[in-house]
């Protein structure tokens, strides 16, 4: 048995930093299960990305706004789990010890999303119009003040360096949670909290703030004329609806599936884990709401022009099944306490709720390349791809450690936790 | 009957298993204690000093009463609102009030669903504060309507003259949104009263004081039905005050920002309105909490470590409106709207640029001292600057206010706005009346949460008594003495009081 946990080959890193410690793990919190549980998702994932290139070669436009709606859910995904983990650390959570391994997995999806960021930079004059060189030819035909404006911001130089800054600081926070916490496991957990703690003290603030501008770069400028104060919240609450969604689909897979953590992960748990994902879809429609209320009823045209776009060509069916599907069924299924505690009805609207989430991002992005594209085959194919091996890469990580932070100082009250 | 003397030694077995929990309520203290500590206080003869504190705090409210009385005689246009600044003071002073009045149901509500129970020491004290802060609220679009004695005519009440309040105002939808959570705020106190109430009861030793404690108490004999009948009630009300708390502020919020003014109208208005709302309302409760615990002896129910934890959330909603702030100035550059940029910048070094860098410092940058524990737990600190956290938050509502008015899109009509003396005594009033409730509260009603503050202690673990065959651990005292001939003050209240 190693005493400390060594860091992982370098190419290995990308998907773990560190090496296996899972033989140092108690038999019980032990990934039992075979290679198949992320092989398969990973190699399908990489057989949809290679069908999709398909798609590349006869319409690039549609591949890389299906590759971006694909990369930013998941993306959000890890962003939410990250600022999951902050909450559960600094709130000195102890109820959630038992699923933390599973956020810790999760937010080392960073490095790999970054690599996968990469092809998005090939499609940046698709993307983003603002990349246009002709708009900014003062006098020219397609002359745009107002992007002159704010080509100070708006350039791709500084663009990249931003989105660099970012990817650099949420890798760097998610390792430390991250290889604090493993590395618990086998070097003993006596005050680790307080260090994982401190981490996301000053973590939680400095994420908000680059999570709010990536928000801006990433996503809100994809309609470059447009602007919302509130665009970062939205960006990230919906991230962390479906950050704690995808943690109970994992979780329920390695019970049900897996058979792994029996009597470990219990109902109690599941129950906690539902009450955020009602709490974070209230907070996502609250969020919504405000947006749309406020620009809605002021009528200003350079905003309202947002919600006109999606309130027309085919669009207002997307924007009528969001408020339904994103907001008003799942309060309803998830408002009752029996829905929360089983473990199928629960397990069914965590992967809901995920669909919904890549659904909000796609009815964000999708039309600003032009009203009369709705759904595309490659938004099935890279969207799904990318989840997989999204999926994949956490299911490899937990699969080399401990499936619970094992020596966690506050390990017993989680195993012992119950909803009073 | 004292159990304090039995109590240490099962004390420490029963924490052993959960050293790293510390103890909510410290000092030993036993349920009798609690109840001791806490009902005293509306039992003994009034001290001379309440009698001075009543007597300014009522002063001051007559003072509001002067000017209220002044107001509705002369006209609005004794206060300095005026075109452009048709909102002055006293929407400042609304939303000012409204704001301190979230900390008290979000503290009972939202906290009691994520299960924190440090809470209970504070909730009673915090909720009563609310419901004067709303109170205080009140009053200024009260009187702002101009002919106050027709101010039912803002509900919609069918009457002869086919009149209908304007639906689609927001200061309609405000009607609304503060009168149901006063109402849902109220309902929510009493109930979390009643136990106790109940408890102040069984202790009365003059006729009077039972019948009235005994009828607010409405019967309550500690019944396990009663219990349970209220602790139902008690969860229903705090899911139903969770997205009332979150509400109010948004469509106080909404005032402003369904507009097309500059610097109103901007998204992020209801969520930041809200986290300004808790920062503020819990700057208010840490300002009277620290004095209150001090002069009442509370010092071992509402701990240290209950105050460095509202302080923690006063730094984490002061970063959040800090940024806020910031996020409003990058977006109104980027929107490339120059009424946008001009708003912002004439806020930032214009005229008011001094009220703008008060609101900067105080709420953005002061609360930052908490980042540091030795200062979140010294009384001074926290009291200091608790007050500079409740004087930003009045700025950051004069800064919204009165700079996206005073240079409205005429400028022919561009100005200074300067309030008046009647503005300066109407507010300076609105606290007394504050205060005078919140002694009178301090006074007559029992100011922790008696019951929930048992609850929250050792004792109340279904095993604490388990070990030694029902005897305290360690001794051959029984732990549970029976009870005793005098029916005034005896374990029997104790039981009823505790959960």
């Amino acid at each position: 048995m190693a005493d400390s946990a060594r860091s992982n080959s370098a190419l290995g890193w990308l998907a773990d930093p560190l090496a296996s410690t899972a033989d140092a793990a108690q038999r019980a919190y032990r990934f039992t299960s075979d290679r198949r549980a992320y092989l398969a998702p990973i190699a399908i994932g990489l057989a949809l990305l290679l069908v999709s290139l398909v798609g590349l070669a006869s319409n690039a436009s549609q591949f890389f706004y299906s590759y971006f709606i694909g990369w930013i859910s998941c993306l959000t995904i890890a962003v939410g789990g990250l600022f999951f983990l902050f909450f559960n650390h600094l709130t000195k959570a102890s109820w959630s010890v038992v699923v933390r391994r599973v956020n810790e997995a999760l937010v080392w999806a960073f490095p790999l999303l970054f690599v996968l960021g990469i092809p998005i930079l090939f499609g940046m004059h698709d993307l983003y119009h603002w990349t246009h060189e002709e708009l900014y030819v003062e006098g020219g035909p397609k002359y745009d003040e107002i992007l002159a404006g704010k080509r100070g911001y708006l350039n791709t130089p500084f663009w990249i360096g931003r989105v660099v800054v970012y990817f650099a600081l949420w890798i760097y926070l998610s390792y430390k949670l991250y290889v604090l916490s493993v590395r618990s496991d086998v070097e003993g957990g006596e005050g680790v909290p307080a260090k994982l703690r401190k981490v996301s003290a000053w973590g939680l603030p400095v994420t908000a703030v680059a999570t709010a501008f990536a928000s801006y770069d990433l996503l809100m400028s994809t309609d470059p004329h447009w602007f919302s104060t509130i665009f970062g919240i939205y960006f990230f609450i919906g991230g962390i609806l479906a950050a704690v969604s995808l943690m109970v689909v994992l979780l329920a897979s390695f019970q049900r599936v897996g058979g792994m953590l029996e009597g470990v992960v219990t109902k109690e748990h599941y129950h906690d884990l539902g009450k955020y994902m009602f709490g974070f879809t209230v907070f996502w429609a609250y969020i919504a709401f405000s947006q749309y209320m406020l620009i809605w009823y002021a009528g200003i045209p350079e905003e309202t022009l947002f919600y006109k776009h999606r309130l027309m060509h085919g669009w207002e069916w997307h924007s009528a099944f969001l408020i339904i599907f994103h907001f008003i069924v799942p309060f309803l299924i998830l408002l009752p306490r029996f829905t929360k505690r089983s473990i199928p009805t629960l397990s069914f609207m965590a992967v809901w709720l995920i669909v919904m989430h890549w659904f909000d991002m796609h009815w964000i992005a999708a039309p600003t390349q032009g009203a009369h594209h709705t759904f595309h085959w490659l938004d099935l194919t890279l969207g799904l791809g990318l989840f997989l091996i999204f999926a994949g890469t956490i299911v490899y990580r937990l699969s080399r450690h401990s499936l619970i932070p094992e020596k966690d100082p506050y390990l017993g009250d989680s195993l012992h936790f119950e909803n009073v | 009957m004292d159990n304090t003397t039995s109590q240490p030694t099962a004390d420490q077995d029963h924490s052993a298993g959960h050293s790293h929990h510390e103890s909510l309520v410290k000092g030993d203290l036993s349920f009798h204690d609690i109840t001791e500590m806490v009902s005293r206080h509306t039992e003994k003869k009034t001290p001379l000093a309440w009698y001075v504190a009543f007597g300014l705090a009522s002063s001051m409210a007559g003072l509001l009463l002067l000017s209220l009385a002044y107001q509705v005689w002369n006209g609005v246009g004794v206060w300095g609102n005026n075109q452009p600044v048709a909102w002055g003071w006293p929407i400042v002073n609304f939303v000012f009030w409204v704001g301190i009045g979230h900390a008290g149901t979000l503290i009972s509500a939202i906290l009691f669903l994520f299960r924190q129970k440090w809470r209970t020491s504070i909730n009673r004290a915090a909720e009563a504060m609310t419901l004067f802060a709303v109170m205080c609220a009140l009053i200024f679009p009260t009187f702002h309507v101009g002919r106050v004695w027709v101010i039912y005519w803002t509900l919609p009440i069918p009457n002869q003259m086919e009149m209908w309040p304007q639906f689609k105002s927001p200061l309609l939808w405000d009607v609304f949104a503060v009168s149901s959570y006063f109402i849902v705020s109220l309902v929510f106190w009493y109930v979390g009263l009643i136990p106790d109430l109940a408890t102040i009861r069984d202790r009365s030793t003059t006729w009077l004081r039972k019948k009235v404690t005994g009828f607010f108490a409405l019967g309550w004999t500690g019944a396990n039905r009663h219990w349970r009948n209220y602790e139902k009630a008690y969860l229903l009300l705090a899911g139903l005050a969770t997205p009332l708390v979150l509400s109010v502020h948004s469509v106080v919020s909404f005032d402003f920002a369904v507009s097309v003014i500059p610097g109103w109208h901007t998204t992020i208005f209801p969520p930041y309105f809200v986290a300004g709302a808790i920062f503020s309302g819990f700057a208010m409760v840490v300002t009277l909490m620290v004095v209150a615990r001090k002069i009442y002896g509370l010092e071992n129910v509402i701990t240290m470590d209950v105050l460095e934890k509202m302080n923690i959330i006063i730094l984490v909603t002061g970063t959040i409106v800090g940024f806020a702030y910031i996020t409003e100035f990058f977006m109104a550059w980027y929107s490339q709207v120059e009424y946008e940029q001009y708003a912002f910048i004439n806020r930032a070094f214009g005229p008011y640029a001094w009220a703008y860098w008060i609101m900067m410092t105080c709420n953005l940058i002061s609360p930052q001292l908490f980042w540091f524990k030795k200062l979140r737990r010294s009384i001074p600190v926290m009291f200091a600057l608790s007050i500079v956290v409740n004087i930003g938050m009045w700025f950051e509502r004069f800064v919204i206010t009165i700079t996206s008015l005073h240079r409205d899109f005429l400028p022919s009509s561009w100005g200074y706005f300067e309030p008046t003396f009647i503005d300066v005594t109407t507010f300076i009033g609105s606290f007394g009346l504050f205060f005078t409730l919140f002694l009178l509260f301090l006074r007559f009603v029992p100011m922790v949460a008696m019951a929930e503050v048992k609850g929250v202690m050792p004792e109340a673990d279904p095993h604490y008594y388990d070990e030694g065959d029902g005897r305290a651990a360690g001794t051959s005292v029984p732990f549970i003495q029976p009870a005793q001939e005098d029916p005034g003050r005896n374990e029997a209240g104790e039981t009823r009081g505790g959960r």
